[in-house]
């Protein structure tokens, strides 16, 4: 009878036996295979955080004559690493004019002083996002009419609630922004919004008058472009802050972008902002250590609990293994017929592991899942009397979903680790025995 | 022969086999221990993560419930304002980290020879504070610690000024100056003694300012003082006191019901100040965060689970392995109960020395992991509660699985089973 058919025979009549091997090596794949599906989630679970800590560069280009081009903005986003979540921004002052060249009037009230040239000037901020800029995420401004602007193109600006009313201009009217220096040069705009500070200025009596509240404008980037640069067609801005993932790659990123052409880097300045990241990240190389810890330790069991269990159920086949070589069946042929009932078995419960981590992946998959999706954040309003807590949305970070699931390295991993494993485990547990004469063995049967 | 002995004596005989068991009891113990030990530390380190994120709330006037007056300078709120008493019992309350608050003034400052310190504007944006460590400006990083230390509630005339003005004054940790708030009026000359020398990290040449006060003040023309000097510098001259203060949370999570705890504080009137919560990194990170401690939880859930069902496997092992002498046992007339008590008293015999031995290594896993990985896995600790939860557990289950192994054999005659034997 040749070995394989033994092997095949025996695992059949023996059917508690090999049930029981099979489900030993199917739990221990599915384990192997589960903590390393979680591994690899828990790492997307951390690049999450990293990127959630916000890390950031800023490129302040205002001593450049032509700011930083269109292009060279299209480039830095092409730069590995980045989040694609950015802001520009563009400062400068204009004169203000109504749709017939008319000057309008500013508030002057409180003002430090009036300086020559900006009798009729004020402050021009041009953001990415209106609604982003400083002055309404922490200055206290707030839309009161009309839309903040969201698009770096359309020529529409947001003017003070005291302003609007000074001059008598309403949403949808058309005003003029012109040069402060170049009179000339102007660009008609139009009123998209209307906004107003719920707190008050702190510096009345020390700001001059163009850095009044009142005397602020806030327009798209295109246009303060044109007000800077004198650019038409083209947005150039002054300043950029780029998101990136992961805030340790932030110097790399950094050196990347001042080795692209077209701009000259020496005279930009480049600052770096992960404080937040800096703050958490040791707690943070803490947790992701936790993890590794714990697959190590798994791992390592595993493997001990699954050589022990081996050599445990060939120690109960000495008596058969005396038989065989009685027989006249060589060695070899004997310990092939028992590492191929154990592939055999093995092979099996690989195959069908697949399938069970799977199922257990995605079952940690939805249930993680449903949990970020419920989670709504509420902000508690504290500072009133008024019980209206707005419930705000969160805050769209770009996060990757965490997706549970058993990738392909992995799962080969285990099969060759397990096949490995399974062989050399069960020769060692069959070197002593082999080691014995079949009359030895025999004897020493209870 | 009594059952005890018999046990004895069968785990002795077949010690290989027994020793096989042992380890295997050992191992997977040691398994769900460390994994109990790791699952708490997971605790810990969240929250270490946690109050990392700066979570903070500020207590300020609320203006809207206070009165206003006029003075020379416009109109001014009478509202009540903060008392470095209620700070201090604010700060007391369980789960505050740290505090500081701020109160501006821009004082003139003299060297020890009695020469000003030139500023770039007109004088000094100084901030009066009781721990510049928690000072937004150094929590965010915009300024850097370099030399000395920060201003604590126990240094009451301290000063840190910038590296630049340090060296163009040649003024050195330890030295004197002097601070004057309003000299034409002959305000007090208060003398304090420089503790720290920041450096300045932002780029202030950035125009993202709302043009506020202290947008018209050089980072180097700021000083931070401590708030007893601060007081001193005005005492018997306006109306100029804290008007807010920053408590930080070591815990991002607490924040909500650490706001509450405070709110309870009978001695403060509450319709005078307004609480603001200030957790934005906290809220960012959040989900990802709880993403990390839920799969971490369900690792160690998996790795029980299986390792229940592992034990289970093969302790149903063993015991079929011993079908011919179950029979033979039954034969001689030895009560069914009796047979599997001893397969019972074998099991616990293996699992009374297993147990504490992998308590024991289960310490030196995570001893030996604290010297590969550091800081991270000191937190990793097995406590004799965890040892406690796995002996009574694990020992229940090696009960039940010798019992539901047994069943098989023992629903049999022995005839039976002796005939069915190979």
């Amino acid at each position: 009878m040749n070995l394989c058919k033994r092997a095949c025979l025996y695992s059949i009549r023996k059917k508690g036996k090999t049930l029981t091997l099979l489900a030993f090596l199917l739990v221990m794949a599915t384990l192997m295979l589960t903590c390393l599906s979680i591994q690899s989630a828990t790492e997307t679970a951390n690049a999450n955080i990293k990127k959630a800590l916000l890390g950031y560069f800023t490129i302040n280009a205002k001593t450049l004559e032509n700011g930083i081009p269109e292009d060279t903005v299209s480039q830095i986003l092409d730069v590995d690493g980045l989040s694609g979540r950015y802001t520009l921004r563009s400062y400068t002052y204009a004169t203000y004019f109504d749709a017939d060249g008319n000057l309008l009037e500013i508030n002057t009230e409180g003002a430090a002083q009036v300086p020559e040239g900006y009798e009729n000037a004020g402050r021009v901020v041009a953001n990415s996002n209106s609604q982003e800029d400083s002055y309404f995420t922490d200055g206290g401004f707030e839309m009161v009419e009309g839309n903040p602007i969201t698009t770096e193109t359309g020529s529409q600006v947001l003017i003070h609630e005291k302003f609007a009313q000074r001059n008598g201009l309403s949403v949808g009217d058309t005003m003029l922004l012109g040069n402060v220096e170049d009179k000339d040069k102007t660009i008609p705009v139009t009123v998209a919004g209307i906004f107003t500070n719920t707190e008050e200025q702190d510096s009345i009596g020390m700001a001059p008058s163009y850095d009044l509240y009142d005397n602020i404008v806030f327009t798209d980037l295109s246009t303060a472009s044109f007000l800077l640069y004198g650019t038409e067609g083209t947005t150039n801005v002054q300043y950029g802050d780029f998101y990136v993932n992961d805030p340790d790659e932030l110097e790399r990123i950094m050196t990347d972008v001042q080795e692209l052409e077209g701009v000259d880097w020496e005279s930009c300045t480049l600052t770096r902002y992960d404080n937040d990241y800096q703050n958490a990240k040791e707690s943070l190389e803490g947790l992701q250590n936790i993890v590794f810890i714990a697959i190590a330790v798994v791992s390592v069991i595993c493997f001990l609990v699954l050589a022990l269990f081996l050599t445990l159920r060939l120690r109960g086949r000495i008596h058969e293994t005396g038989v065989y070589l009685a027989m006249g069946i060589s060695k070899g042929s004997v310990l092939l017929q028992y590492l191929l009932e154990v592939i055999l078995v093995a092979a099996i419960a690989l195959v069908i592991s697949f399938g069970t981590s799977t199922a257990i992946s995605h079952q940690i998959g939805s249930s993680l899942l449903s949990q970020v999706t419920s989670e709504t954040y509420e902000t508690v309003d504290l500072t009133g009397e008024s019980d209206t807590a707005e419930e705000e949305p969160t805050e769209d970070l770009g996060l990757a979903e965490i997706e549970v699931a058993v990738s392909a390295e992995d799962y080969a991993l285990v099969w060759a680790f397990g096949m490995v494993l399974c062989v050399a485990s069960t020769a060692l547990a069959a070197y002593p025995i082999m080691k014995m004469k079949p009359k030895s063995i025999l004897s020493q049967m209870s | 022969m009594n059952l005890g002995i018999r046990a004895i004596l069968y785990s002795a005989r077949k010690w290989k086999k027994t020793l096989l068991v042992f380890f295997l009891l050992l191992a997977i113990t040691t398994l769900v221990l460390s994994g109990l030990a790791i699952a708490d530390a997971q605790e810990e380190q969240a929250e270490e993560v946690r109050g990392t994120t700066g979570a903070s709330f500020t207590v300020e006037r609320n203006l809207s419930t206070g009165g206003w007056s006029n003075g020379s300078d416009g109109t001014y709120s009478t509202q009540e304002f903060i008392s470095e008493d209620m700070i201090q019992e604010i700060a007391s309350v369980d789960g505050i980290e740290g505090y500081d608050a701020s109160f501006i003034l821009m004082p003139f400052f003299y060297d020890e020879t009695g020469k000003a310190l030139p500023a770039k504007v007109y004088s000094f944006f100084t901030y009066g504070t009781i721990n510049s460590e928690y000072s937004e400006l150094f929590l965010s990083g915009k300024l850097e610690i370099v030399e000395g230390s920060h201003i604590t509630d126990d240094i009451d005339n301290g000063i840190i000024i910038s590296r630049e003005l340090a060296e163009e004054n040649g003024l050195e940790i330890g030295d004197t100056i002097t601070g004057v708030c309003y000299p034409e009026n002959n305000t007090p000359e208060v003398d304090m003694q420089l503790v720290g020398i920041f450096d300045v990290v932002a780029d202030k040449d950035d125009q993202v300012n709302m043009y506020d006060a202290s947008s018209y003040f050089d980072y180097s023309d700021y000083t931070f003082c401590s708030m007893g000097a601060m007081v001193q510098l005005v005492e018997g001259w306006g109306t100029d006191e804290i008007e807010e203060a920053n408590f930080y949370v070591s815990d991002a999570a607490q924040l909500d019901s650490v706001i509450a705890e405070v709110q309870k504080i009978s001695s403060i009137n509450w319709n005078n100040f307004n609480i603001t919560a200030n957790d934005e990194v906290y809220q960012n990170i959040s989900s990802a965060l709880s993403d990390t401690g839920t799969l971490i939880t369900t690792l160690i859930v998996v790795i029980t689970a299986v390792s229940m069902v592992l034990i289970i496997l093969i302790l149903s092992m063993s015991i079929r392995s011993r079908k011919r002498e179950t029979g033979i046992l039954l034969a001689v007339g030895i009560a069914k109960p009796a047979v599997i008590l001893q397969y019972v008293l074998e099991t616990l015999l293996i699992a009374v020395v297993a147990f504490p031995l992998a308590y024991l290594s289960s310490k030196q896993v995570a001893g030996t992991l604290g010297t590969l990985f550091g800081k991270a896995a000191e937190n990793v600790i097995v406590t004799p509660e965890h040892f406690m939860l796995v002996a009574i557990v694990g020992g229940v289950l090696l009960v039940a699985a010798v019992l539901v192994s047994s069943i098989s054999t023992l629903r049999l005659k022995p005839k039976q089973i002796l005939s069915q034997m190979e």
